[in-house]
């Protein structure tokens, strides 16, 4: 018997029997995970060189690095005082410390690859084009965003690889027309790296900015599911 | 009748056997417009894909571990001092063009460029052969931009002097 047969199962996936196209269908939208998904999808998304499988991948990074950042959280107070030393003591007393350090970093700069290729990828496939032209345009802002996690994370390790890079990063916000100054002000939380610098950096990096990543990315994948029935030969779609 | 019956054929009854093929063909031939049901399709092609990328960073992280230099000090820049890696085509374009160019109109013009594109191109083409113009931009600029960023990354040394990264190796990660 199987397990959505028994009443349990059946309260847990509310699917009838699963016999036709029209009951996976309907097992299908009642399944919460699934709902991400389209029902269907074109044949020709399935093979590897349609998307490469570079939004997926994309999206299990974030996933890796959301499972990752957490447990570092648990050892990391962003204070010049203690940030550097908390390093230390995550590679060296924490339990996997040095390991799941590792995965974040690594899976941070795959991520930035694996938007940037993704967004190249459907450059060429001409996926941008109407109706989905706003799709691409979260798309731009979720790349964005990415870049700004990733450089906003660079420098809470605290050591001078990422206090300089993050001064060169920063010092560009002086050029600003108008602002300026402001900017750059705003962005440090004062003339130079420092204190406050790593406090509002470190807020940006575990709640800011991911909350707008994942609320856009929801929006990003709600539109690529509305749109997965569309035809997608040349001029297809509505003329 | 038994299910032993040769007439019966996976509980049906058999009624005749026509021989021939069938009008359709053997095979219907499965087209790329087809649709086809996620589950299991696509399904079980994220799950390999998840999988594999997973058991990459795991491979990755074992074999390398994260760089960690000297704790952060104001009064002691390093030499070169270079942006992550993502910032290193706009830190090269730093070192020929002014700030203002190179800090603010380079990368605002790229966003807001990449915003622009499908309301700037507006041929319903998919083929690369029907839009050459697009494709031929988005290349070279995609180009220029892998290339500033290698150069960046991996050429410069101290003073942002010029270094083969086989000589002498400054790149950051």
């Amino acid at each position: 018997m199987k397990l959505r047969e028994t009443t349990i199962g059946r309260s847990l996936f509310r699917s009838p029997d699963r016999e036709t196209e029209r009951d996976q269908a309907a097992g299908h939208w009642s399944n919460f995970l699934l709902h991400l998904y389209p029902v269907k999808v074109r044949r020709r998304e399935l093979h590897f060189s349609f998307s490469w499988y570079l939004g997926v991948t994309s999206v299990v990074l974030l996933g890796s690095l959301v499972v990752s950042g957490v447990y570092l959280m648990f050892f990391y107070v962003p204070s010049p005082s203690s940030a550097y030393g908390d390093i230390q003591t995550i590679q060296t007393q924490v339990a996997f410390g040095q390991f799941i350090r590792n995965v974040h970093r690594w899976s941070a700069h795959l991520m930035v690859l694996a938007v940037a290729a993704h967004m190249a990828r459907v450059f060429y496939r001409g996926a941008y084009k109407s109706p989905r032209e706003f799709n691409w345009v979260i798309g731009v802002m979720l790349l964005v965003l990415t870049l700004l996690l990733s450089f906003t994370g660079y420098l809470l390790p605290w050591d001078q690889l990422a206090y300089w890079a993050v001064t060169v990063g920063t010092s560009m916000a002086d050029f600003v027309p108008i602002i300026g100054g402001g900017a750059r002000d705003v962005l440090l939380g004062s003339d130079q790296v420092g204190a406050a610098t790593l406090l509002r950096f470190y807020v940006l990096h575990v709640a800011l900015l991911p909350l707008l990543m994942v609320g856009l990315l929801m929006v990003h994948l709600w539109r690529w599911r509305k749109d997965a029935m569309l035809d997608q030969t040349d001029g297809g779609g509505e003329a | 009748m038994s299910d032993l019956d040769p007439r019966v054929v996976q509980g049906r009854r058999v009624l005749g056997v026509v021989p021939g093929q069938p009008p359709g063909g053997d095979r219907k031939v499965p087209d790329e417009q087809d649709l086809v049901m996620v589950s299991p399709h696509l399904l079980v092609r994220h799950a390999v894909v998840a999988l594999t990328v997973l058991l990459l960073v795991l491979i990755v992280a074992v074999l390398f571990d994260a760089p960690l230099r000297e704790v952060a000090n104001p009064f002691e820049t390093p030499n070169p001092e270079k942006a992550p890696w993502y910032f290193a085509a706009l830190q090269e374009l730093l070192s020929h063009f002014h700030p203002m160019v190179a800090g603010v109109l380079v990368p605002g013009a790229i966003v807001g460029g990449l915003i622009a594109l499908p309301y700037i191109d507006r041929s319903r083409a998919l083929q690369p052969r029907l839009r050459k113009v697009a494709v031929a931009t988005f290349t070279t600029f995609l180009v220029v931009w892998v290339v500033l960023t290698l150069i960046g990354f991996a050429f410069r040394g101290p003073n942002w002097g010029w270094v083969w990264p086989w000589n002498e190796w400054h790149g950051e990660l």
